[in-house]
């Protein structure tokens, strides 16, 4: 494991693949800094650039970004209360009491150091047992593998959005749109209405640029005519005290263990994990109290647990296909357009690009350490960029995204279909991701469920005889229905009180 | 509009949708359906299903029928008349920015292609920031300019994405 781990060093280490982690890391904090921006978006709109790069330089560009957009998040957080992408939420509580207090800098500086031990931890960890789950899901067959995706669509359903029936429909909708285009089996044209070019199928770069970018930029817009812009605290020493640093060790830890726990469920994500965090460093933590009235380890435990979810969401992309966010399901879509399919077999077919990629994310957190720490002010000064003169641009760059992948006018409809589809959506807390998911993975979750039927001549009871797939089918309807349950049975505890309380 | 009368509506949508979508997996020719192998329409069948599953469940919402029955008049009693519902013409006028970015939005993917990225990107750039609050004309206009160019050269030339000339293109002939 580690002469690959070192070959991957030398991959790494490469003058331009250095320079593209750098590059990475600097467009990702700045995406992370821009409130309105979200990794996912800029994810969508960097594929159709990646195509002509080697594979491993092209993921290197793509986790360097996503992982530099965690770090520039509590920027805004911090300095404006805004944060820069929704794992950042957390971080506003403490953080920018912190600023407020005139504590910037030692917010900020253990916001990029609570990071980078996360970070690293996750990546330790990725190393670890990236290969050995890799070799035992060779074990999986086509029953296990449409179980596992169903599982992992179910999960992203349960935790993106507030109402099951909603996940649940635009799962079905990413599914379906996967479905136009010839049926690589049979050959039958399916959903297409006769139109050429639908025969290809509908690509997932259209629609998450649609969805993302071009809803985002509307949104952003909104907020913009209705001024709610907030102040810029500048951080004066950007330094960290011994005591200070101790102080929030622990924290850190924790933070650390139960982001990397809790991000490497498919669909929990990094946001989620900084909310459970938070929660359950409040419960564990010494004078709790101070948690929210500008503590440092209020920033140090939702920083740290969002890191490592970012990291530990690779576990499940790269070892079983499965990924974990919305911007883990680009990135699955990018290995799948490189011809890469990430799954048990990626380590033995791919190793050289998936060991590149792992060093490349010890590197990228070094650089982020080193970019972070002294640039903090920089970073906070491109905030002051006005959105109006930003949002057009990203608007044309998103478009040029799009054109670029068949420089097809029905691209550009159906991405402007997808953007007003995707506002309904987002006006209406539809979740978007499981229809991103699910039309990334409608292709290869076809494939499992008819070779499984072939295999059991048509059977479905194929998926419920076997003890991996039962297992996980089962754990797919507790993880949709069970917060439901749980909730329903809490209003009725609730309801009960009240009416005891009464009589 | 109500939520419930919106989750109805949304319900029948899905429903219409789904309704299409299997008709459409119907009319997938038999001659790709082999004998004793799950065909090109197994899945779709299977997808169009619970879509309409989940359209139905929206058009009855059931939940909103079981609270309804638990406390009907009650519920009756604590709702107030529905305030005067605003004229479209008076949404329009209040919300016509947000309608006018969608329709540049739209109207530019739309004619990219046929009046080319210069011209299309250089009147997207100029509206939308106006649109954004940005009413200094020759602030909008040089900016719109310049981004244009900027934009061209660094994707046209550096990237070589192939970037449609339109007007431009019949003007050099």
């Amino acid at each position: 494991m580690f002469e690959h781990l070192l070959n991957g060093f030398g991959v790494a280490l490469q003058p331009m693949n250095l320079l593209i982690a750098l590059v990475g890391c600097l467009v990702g904090t700045l995406i992370g800094v821009l409130p309105g921006l979200g990794p996912t978006a800029t994810l969508a709109m960097l594929i159709p650039l990646v195509f002509s790069m080697p594979p491993a330089t092209a993921m290197i560009l793509l986790t360097s970004v996503y992982y530099g957009s965690m770090y520039g998040g509590s920027t805004t957080s911090i300095l404006v209360n805004i944060p820069g992408e929704s794992a950042s939420v957390i971080t506003c509580k403490d953080g920018n009491q912190m600023a407020r207090q005139g504590r910037a800098g030692p917010a900020l500086v253990i916001a990029a150091v609570g990071s980078f031990i996360a970070g690293t931890f996750a990546v330790l960890v990725l190393t670890l047992v990236g290969a050995p789950v890799a070799g035992y899901a060779l074990n999986f067959g086509p029953p296990e593998f449409f179980a596992l995706m169903v599982f992992g669509l179910c999960t992203v359903a349960s935790l993106t959005g507030s109402d099951i029936v909603k996940s649940v429909v635009t799962t079905c909708l990413g599914l379906m749109i996967a479905t136009v285009g010839i049926d690589l089996v049979s050959g039958a044209p399916r959903f297409t209405f006769g139109n050429p070019f639908l025969q290809d199928g509908i690509d997932f770069v259209v629609v998450a640029i649609g969805m993302f970018a071009f809803t985002e930029v509307v949104v952003t817009a909104m907020e913009v005519r209705a001024g709610t812009r907030a102040e810029v605290i500048k951080a004066e020493r950007i330094w960290l005290t011994w005591e200070e640093f101790k102080y929030s060790l622990a924290s850190i830890g924790r933070g650390t263990v139960f982001g990397f726990i809790v991000g490497m469920l498919p669909g929990a994500g990094a946001t989620l994990s900084t909310f459970i965090a938070y929660n359950l460093e409040k419960r564990i933590c010494k004078n709790p109290e101070r948690l929210g009235t500008g503590d440092i380890r209020g920033v140090a435990n939702p920083e740290a647990a969002n890191n490592a979810a970012s990291g530990a969401s690779l576990v499940p992309l790269l070892t079983l296909g499965i990924p974990g966010g919305g911007a883990t399901a680009v990135m699955l879509g990018a290995l799948m357009m490189l011809d890469i399919t990430p799954g048990p077999l990626l380590f033995e077919k791919h190793g050289a690009m998936v060991w590149a990629l792992i060093a490349s994310m010890y590197v990228g957190n070094t650089l982020l350490l080193i970019l972070n720490w002294p640039l903090v002010n920089v970073f906070a000064r491109v905030m002051s960029v006005p959105a109006k003169y930003l949002m057009p641009i990203v608007l044309v760059i998103s478009t040029i995204g799009v054109w670029s992948l068949s420089y097809s006018s029905v691209d550009l409809l159906l991405a402007a279909g997808a953007g007003l589809l995707g506002y309904y959506l987002r006006r209406n807390k539809y979740p978007i991701e499981p229809l991103i998911l699910g039309l990334i993975l409608g292709g290869r979750m076809e494939q499992a469920y008819r070779q499984a039927l072939i295999i059991s001549k048509g059977s479905n009871l194929i998926f419920f005889t076997k003890p991996i797939s039962l297992t996980l089918l089962i754990g797919a309807v507790l993880f949709l229905f069970l917060p439901a349950l749980l909730a329903r049975a809490k209003q009725f505890q609730a309801a009960r009180a009240v009416s005891a309380g009464a009589a | 509009m109500k939520g419930s009368t919106r989750a109805r509506l949304e319900g029948l949508a899905i429903l219409l949708v789904a309704g299409g979508y299997l008709w459409e997996a119907h009319n997938v020719p038999d001659l790709f359906q082999m004998p004793g192998v799950p065909g090109p329409t197994t899945f779709p069948y299977l997808l169009g299903i619970i879509f309409a599953l989940t359209g139905l469940w929206l058009l009855i919402s059931p939940a909103d029928l079981l609270a309804r029955r638990r406390q009907p008049a009650a519920k009756e009693r604590a709702e107030k008349p529905p305030a005067p519902a605003a004229s479209l013409s008076a949404r329009l006028a209040a919300q016509w920015h947000f309608y006018a970015m969608w329709i540049v939005i739209v109207g530019y993917l739309a004619l990219m292609p046929s009046v080319g990225f210069p011209v299309a990107t250089f009147v997207l750039l100029a509206v939308f920031t106006f649109l954004l609050g940005e009413k200094r004309w020759w602030l909008v206009g040089s900016l719109a300019l310049v981004v244009t160019v900027v934009i061209h050269l660094g994707f046209g030339k550096g990237l070589n994405v192939r970037l449609p000339l339109g007007v431009f293109e019949s003007l050099l002939k």
